[in-house]
């Protein structure tokens, strides 16, 4: 060792100096947390970007034969009302092929949004931290089938430096058992975990949502590639295949990655959502084909329980509720359903008594929907899956976004995803040039080396 | 009328935090400090694994006595408890978070003896244009060094340049202010890494996952690995 050598930084500074300041630093210790912000529905283990308008909506979007190039792309569109392409495509960036894409994730450092592609397994990186207007894709990951055995990676999960991926299926019958598996933020897998398959467990999977003040993560199932490829209409009179469907939802022990119990919730529990209140311990989601309300959380003994608590809509009429989006306050959650084309909200001021409130058709189908922090924006798009889309006329392409005032949508601007040639608007994630307006990476390097 | 520039202002706010970080050490020593308290108990220690995340990367540091040296000499031999930070840190969530977790973290390995000798922990500054060796060694202040069996170093880097490969290896996201102004915080995700003694990260905790009896436990979890204990 020798010494190291800091020309021109020596303690120069006088002993009152620091006693000066210790009122400020005490100020800056104490001062309120910062309030949280960003899209409502994100891993709680992610950087906070976004604290007021968003400038980007980030939309994974199913290639179409014979439309544009025929690939999947990931489309940016415009989103500040401040910007001269207000409600306008920024930017277009095609993967090159067409893999039935489907959901995104940002890593937790928000620098890097993972997409992945349900037929071909594909995991696209891109990079939405240099350029938030125009992603550019750093790595591909192509052949997770082989290295894993799982196949149709669904959902991206930040973790602490690392990124959790649950599939839908697997590369040896490509039905519903299936598992999950764990990456460095870099793309590196660092092991793989089944689902689990005994204790009334059917090893599906779905969606991932951790509560990190208890330790506890949740797990949800839907269905195997040979379902969720299949045609729809095909599939609804297969009797077998209609049998293929999750019927449970898994509690974790999140910090050792072991399942601790199966819950009973038949109809394919989906979207899981946390509540935000820091107050609050328990989480909802909705099964698509019985159209139920779920709440998870622990009874009077701390055992987690799983109890239906309201119908979304007729479900007699199988709306088929899809996505949902949970508010900052846990006080309220819209509802895609997608066979009648309606974006309804949910009072969950009692959330054992969840009660619609409101109700709109919003498109001839609609499946994903998001919402800003402060609740008043509201984005949807249209596309659940290539072949359960509508046929003809119905199949409606598109992103709208509404104004929420707490009585109505107004709709602000929509993107017809056909017109435009781009294909099926499906997962959305939000961007800002915040970050990149303010600050430069002491670590460049990053990029270059990923 | 004096106007403060914000350079010295700068000064000011880093002197501040180091300031009052002498102060709360004193105050760490005489109770337990405020770190994160789990809602949970966690797994017990050996009852899980600890995947193996990714190497540590290597590099020259210098420690709080100006002496130069390769990071693997602090990332090897022993499990270590990395923290990547900078002293003029004042998120409330961040660097001080660790800094507190660490203490606490230090106080319980302290009374096992399978700990001592064997676990070191580590503060490295991601700010060499302001942590230099002399203001690391303040702001470890009386924590510095391995009285107690568990060695807690303060580590930085002589330049960004130095400091870059480093950052890179640990994927630790770091960004600066574009414009001078009152807060030259730096923007980061806080991450703390434990490493084995041969060099892997074993896990990477962040301000919401840093319960020090959870980390405690894993720390436990790598010395039965190495039958330790």
């Amino acid at each position: 060792m020798s010494p190291a050598r800091f020309p021109g930084r020596r303690m120069r500074r006088g002993l009152l100096a620091p006693l000066a300041a210790i009122g400020i630093a005490v100020c800056a210790v104490l001062a309120p947390l910062a309030a949280s912000a960003d899209e409502t529905c994100n891993s709680p283990y992610m950087r906070n970007l976004i604290r007021g308008q968003e400038d980007y909506v980030y939309v994974w979007t199913l290639g179409v034969e014979g439309m544009g190039d025929g690939s999947d792309k990931l489309v940016t569109v415009d989103v500040n009302p401040s910007s001269k392409q207000y409600g306008k495509v920024a930017h277009v960036l095609s993967v090159g092929t067409r893999g039935e894409a489907h959901h995104m994730g940002f890593t937790d450092d928000r620098r890097h949004l993972w997409a992945g592609g349900l037929d071909d397994s594909r995991v696209y990186i891109f990079d939405v931290y240099s350029d938030p207007s125009r992603p550019k894709l750093v790595r591909t990951l192509s052949d997770l089938p082989q290295r894993t055995g799982l196949v149709g990676p669904h959902t991206f999960y930040a973790m602490p430096g690392r990124m959790l991926v649950q599939f839908l299926s697997n590369s040896k019958d490509h039905g519903g058992v299936t598992g999950m598996a764990m990456f460095t933020n870099k793309g590196e897998l660092i092991r793989t975990y089944g689902m689990p398959t005994g204790s009334g467990g059917d090893g599906y999977g779905y969606d991932i949502g951790i509560n990190p003040k208890k330790n506890v993560m949740l797990t949800s199932s839907f269905s195997g590639w040979n379902n969720y490829m299949m045609d729809f209409g095909k599939m609804l009179q297969d009797q077998e295949a209609m049998k293929r469907f999750g019927r449970t939802m898994v509690l974790w022990d999140a910090k050792s990655m072991k399942s601790e119990k199966v819950l009973d919730v038949p109809g394919a529990p989906l979207e899981i959502r946390w509540s935000l209140n820091q107050e609050d311990n328990w989480a909802v989601t909705a099964s698509a084909l019985t159209s139920q309300l779920w709440l998870i959380k622990q009874d009077g003994n701390g055992q987690w329980q799983a109890k239906a608590v309201a119908a979304i809509g007729d479900p007699a009429q199988v709306p088929l509720p899809v996505d949902i989006s949970i508010t900052a306050d846990g006080k309220g959650l819209w509802v895609n359903t997608f066979m009648d084309g309606k974006t309804r909200f949910i009072d969950l001021t009692d959330p054992e008594h969840p009660r619609q409130t409101y109700e709109k058709v919003t498109g001839k189908q609609v499946n994903m929907v998001s919402q800003s922090w402060d609740g008043t924006r509201v984005y949807i798009t249209s596309s659940l899956l290539a072949n359960w889309d509508k046929k003809g006329e119905n199949d409606e392409q598109m992103l709208r976004a509404f104004a929420w005032d707490g009585k109505d949508l107004q709709p602000l601007f929509e993107v017809d995803f056909y017109a435009q040639n781009l294909g099926r608007a499906h997962h959305m994630k939000f961007g800002s040039n915040a970050i990149k307006a303010a600050y430069e990476p002491l670590d460049a390097t990053l990029a270059q080396n990923r | 009328m004096n106007r403060s520039t914000p350079r010295s202002r700068r000064i000011a706010s880093r002197w501040a935090v180091g300031a009052l970080a002498l102060l709360l050490q004193g105050a760490a020593l005489a109770h337990e400090a405020p770190a994160q308290k789990p809602g949970f108990t966690p797994p017990a220690a050996g009852t899980y694994r600890l995947e193996r995340i990714m190497p540590a990367p290597d590099g020259n540091v210098v420690d709080a006595a100006g002496q130069r040296s390769r990071l693997a000499a602090y990332t090897t031999g022993k499990v270590t408890l990395l923290s990547l930070m900078y002293t003029a840190c004042s998120d409330e969530t961040g660097c001080p978070v660790a800094f507190y977790s660490i203490a606490s973290i230090r106080r319980t390995l302290e009374k096992s003896a399978a700990a001592h000798g064997r676990v070191q922990l580590v503060s490295m500054s991601f700010d060499p244009d302001n942590d230099t060796p002399e203001v690391m060694r303040a702001y470890g202040g009386s924590q510095a060094g391995g009285r107690v069996g568990v060695p807690w170093h303060f580590l930085t880097t002589e330049s960004r340049r130095e400091l870059a490969p480093l950052l890179a290896g640990f994927d630790q996201d770091v960004s600066r202010p574009r414009a001078a102004g009152p807060s030259q915080d730096l923007l980061h995700v806080l991450k703390l890494f434990l490493i084995d003694r041969r060099g892997w990260v074993r896990e990477i905790y962040t301000a919401s996952y840093l319960a020090p009896a959870m980390v405690v436990n894993d720390i436990r979890t790598l010395l039965m690995e190495d039958g330790a204990l």
